[in-house]
């Protein structure tokens, strides 16, 4: 067992276990928290992988903006001192039948794939390659990237602004 | 760490996410399962491009397009949610029944 199974390992425990606390509490804010553990989980395994970058991009946009952003949507959510509203059994049933059997399926066919295993040799940094594409083959994208990013900061202040002529209509 | 390995655990946290997608009511909560979900989708990226002796450095690209795509989403999706919480003063899918037939 080298040292990168080990850090692998772990971070798929954290991320699992993260996924788990994201999922299954029922205090909102505690949802949150499991969720930017297991960002932090995902950044691990990205590391173990060789992507070291990445796993910094994970950190500082997962569990540094996204879970933060997140924390300002607590305050809709249904009041923590009052008791919950009762669900019904059967709609939990379903989605645990319906997580599991999409899960297993994808296992099916994840398994059924000819993968050809190859230990990567990288004789240049992986982020500074991943940047050399970024700036040629792939600048476009980034571009669009941009773009993308611009018009969803503009349009996320649109919605969410309060309109001048009526309150309270869609 | 073997491939199986890394797809096994993306496998695993895609179905947290979908479960999660499916049973809570809460539109926060739903936001973060989905969240789970492409983040077990660029494990498994990742995973197949720098063990399957493909350039590892295109798996970098798509993930971080996927990170900046993912990004914009929470902006929009949060942003949604207050303007909808204004309107209909909860965020509970099943108490947002204005458009049920």
């Amino acid at each position: 067992m080298t040292a990168t199974d080990l850090v692998f390992g772990a971070s798929a425990a954290v991320a699992l276990g993260g996924a788990l606390l994201a999922v299954g509490l029922r205090n909102i804010f505690h949802n949150i928290l499991g969720f930017a553990l297991a960002m932090l989980g995902v950044a691990g395994i990205f590391l173990a992988l060789g992507s070291d970058f990445l796993a910094a991009v994970f950190v500082l946009v997962y569990v540094g903006a996204v879970a933060i952003a997140m924390v300002y949507a607590v305050m809709l959510s249904h009041p923590l001192d009052q008791p919950p509203r009762a669900r019904s059994v059967g709609k939990i049933a379903a989605a645990a039948a319906v997580a599991a059997a999409g899960a297993g399926g994808l296992w099916v066919v994840l398994r059924r794939a000819p993968w050809i295993a190859v230990t990567a040799t990288a004789e240049e940094s992986l982020a500074a390659r991943a940047g050399w594409r970024f700036l040629t083959d792939y600048v476009l994208v980034f571009e669009l990237i941009s773009v993308l990013l611009l018009v969803a900061m503009m349009g996320a202040v649109m919605v969410a602004r309060r309109s001048r002529s009526g309150t309270g209509s869609w | 760490m073997s491939l199986t390995t890394v797809l096994g655990v993306a496998t695993a946290l895609f179905g947290v996410g979908l479960y999660g997608l499916l049973q809570r009511r809460s539109l926060v909560a739903m936001l973060i399962s989905i969240e789970l979900m492409l983040a077990s989708i660029a494990i498994n990226i990742i995973g197949l491009t720098a063990l399957t002796g493909l350039d590892a450095s295109v798996g970098q690209v798509v993930v971080l397009v996927m990170v900046g795509v993912a990004a914009a989403e929470t902006a929009i999706a949060l942003s949604l949610f207050v303007a909808v919480h204004r309107a209909a003063h909860t965020i509970d899918v099943e108490q947002l029944r204005e458009l049920k037939g």
